[in-house]
């Protein structure tokens, strides 16, 4: 029997048999897995949990500031314009985040580009979902970059310092973005970034800035900082087949998060700290699933804000 | 008139409604894989969240998108044997793990890429052992229709890729069947594709009537920016391959 049989079979006879209650019960069942906990729920907590995106309708009438920012924002860029327009405020407990967004959709209610504000009415994103013809011409970086700057100055998006420019390798076109820095320190992620075609046209906009808490008083050197790198993953592969080296350490603004604790996931977002962050490369048994592992180390008191890996 | 408030309740009760006769009037299961153990303190010395984090999250959107029952597991259920037993009765697979594009056993420069298995409890992966090769997924899969497929991996959403084939997805962007496929390119933290795909399901699963596309919703993660990346050689990139049009919603 084919795959594609198998499908049908089953599918046929989970209608025959009036099996959805059973079909139910097999999620829940079928959850398992190991009871690590997030801290959140379990995974039958989030399958049944609450809508993780909430809207409600915005338009024109009464919320004329937001659809103005919008078609400025759109005609800026060069989107399209629909034939109609729609609006909302959503709150997505995912992320979570609140936003105002203007969608342009054509006459048969297809999107065709969006615009989404914060709440104090500031860019985040903006985005066209049409595609590039692909026999158009291709710009250069200088011209894409031109074009990024162009369409932010229209849209009274600020940017300012160094800018870098990458061709992207799937998209087409470039990738021409601003990292945002405090103090000449990096706040990591925080950024302008601009994708613009192939053709030169913009085909998105996103603006992520996040708080930042005070700097410390004092602040850690870097071979303390190293010392508590040491100390952290001394402790981790002890005992273990595998190994480490600190491949870098640099001073940079980060998030605070759970990654390594999961009694954290349920915290609120913390405003940015100041941080030494190293990228610790394991070798061993951990390097044939793990190629690295990054740490946020505390810049003021030296304690572990969290970090990243990558599997 | 004030900003109207037409909280959307009654129109996610009906959702509900007509979400559960949707399951009731059809079967289509997607099986939902993530590897635990081998991002556990037993290997690493500490527990990485995102394994169950981004296991949740995929349960909790593909339910939304009609994908029942779900199947699939967290932690050492997800073996080789496991996967490969099940693979032909899902309309839409996601794994979570560590992925490359390993050279095929013909050798290079021939690829057959990989997934890991989750490598037991109180056990470390080996890639000598734990790999679930492409070339393993497509014989058992039988030739079946797959909808939807997410590889929450590194690499796999590279050109040299032979994972959407696995699952009789062309890596092509403009196909008409009802498939789509999702991967990264490069080496990618975890954090990068959490946020990348929980933009992916708001944007997705955001309208009731599934009126966006998974390209839509590819587009828009793609376009949020703030992803971290691990240094200039790896920058974050997602991929996809597909039709352009289909709205993830399970079935022929």
């Amino acid at each position: 029997m084919t795959g594609g049989a198998i499908k049908a079979v089953l599918a046929a006879a989970v209608v025959v048999f009036g099996l959805a209650a059973t079909a139910d019960r097999m999620v829940a069942n079928s959850a398992g897995g190991s009871s690590t906990g997030t801290g959140t729920g379990g995974v039958d907590a989030a399958k049944a949990g609450p809508p993780v995106v909430t809207a409600t309708v915005i338009n024109a009438d009464d919320s004329p500031d937001v659809f103005r920012r919008a078609a400025s924002a759109r005609d800026a860029f060069g989107f399209p314009v629909g034939a109609n327009r729609t609006g909302k405020h959503v709150h997505d407990t995912n992320r979570p985040t609140d936003y105002d967004e203007v969608e342009e959709v054509d006459r048969t209610g297809q999107p065709l580009a969006l615009t989404q504000f914060d709440p104090t009415g500031r860019l985040v994103a903006a985005v066209r979902f049409d595609r590039p013809s692909v026999t158009s011409p291709k710009i250069d970086k200088e011209a894409a970059t031109t074009a990024a700057t162009r369409g932010l100055s229209a849209s009274g998006v600020a940017v300012a310092g160094q800018y870098q420019a990458d061709a992207d390798a799937v998209l087409g076109g470039w990738n021409v973005h601003w990292d945002r820095s405090q103090d000449g320190i990096k706040v990591r992620g925080d950024e302008t970034r601009v994708h613009v075609w192939p053709d030169g046209r913009i085909q998105s906009v996103a603006h992520v800035e996040h708080p930042l808490a005070a700097g410390p008083a004092d602040r850690l050197g870097i071979d303390d900082a190293k010392k508590v790198v040491n100390g952290q993953f001394d402790r981790w592969f002890a005992g273990r087949a595998s190994s480490y080296a600190v491949q870098q350490m640099t001073l940079e603004w980060v998030g605070p998060n759970a990654t390594f604790d999961a009694a954290k996931l349920s915290a609120a977002p913390a405003p940015y700290r100041l941080a030494w962050v190293a990228n610790v490369k394991p070798s061993g048994v951990a390097a044939d699933y793990v190629s690295l592992v990054t740490l946020y180390v505390d810049a003021g008191d030296g304690t572990i804000l969290g970090g990243d890996v990558v599997e | 008139m004030k900003r109207a408030e037409i909280l959307l309740v009654s129109l996610l009760l009906a959702a509900s409604t007509l979400g559960a006769t949707a399951q009731a009037a059809s079967a289509h299961r997607g099986d939902v894989w993530s590897n635990s153990d081998g991002f556990s303190s037993n290997c690493l010395g500490f527990t990485d969240t995102y394994p169950q984090q981004l296991y949740n999250l995929a349960n909790a959107q593909l339910t939304r998108l009609g994908y029942a029952p779900l199947r699939g597991d967290l932690g050492p259920a997800f073996t080789t044997s496991a996967f490969l037993g099940n693979v032909a009765y899902p309309w839409a697979v996601y794994a979570h793990t560590h992925g490359d594009n390993y050279w095929a056993a013909s050798g290079y420069p021939n690829v057959d890429s990989a997934i890991l298995q989750d490598p037991g409890s109180g056990a470390c992966n080996d890639s000598g052992r734990d790999k679930i090769r492409s070339s393993a997924i497509k014989s058992a899969t039988h030739g079946g229709v797959f909808n939807l497929v997410i590889m929450s991996t590194c690499m796999l959403g590279a050109n040299s890729s032979t994972m959407p084939d696995a699952f009789q997805i062309e890596k092509t962007k403009s196909s008409t069947q009802k498939e789509f496929y999702l991967g990264y390119v490069n080496s990618t933290y975890d954090s990068a594709a959490f946020r990348f795909e929980q933009a992916f399901w708001s944007y997705l699963n955001a309208n009731i009537l599934h009126v966006r596309s998974a390209y839509s919703a590819f587009t828009y993660a793609m376009s949020i920016g703030g992803y971290a990346y691990p240094d200039s050689a790896d920058p974050f990139q997602a991929n996809w391959w597909g039709n352009p049009n289909f709205n993830g919603v399970p079935g022929w």
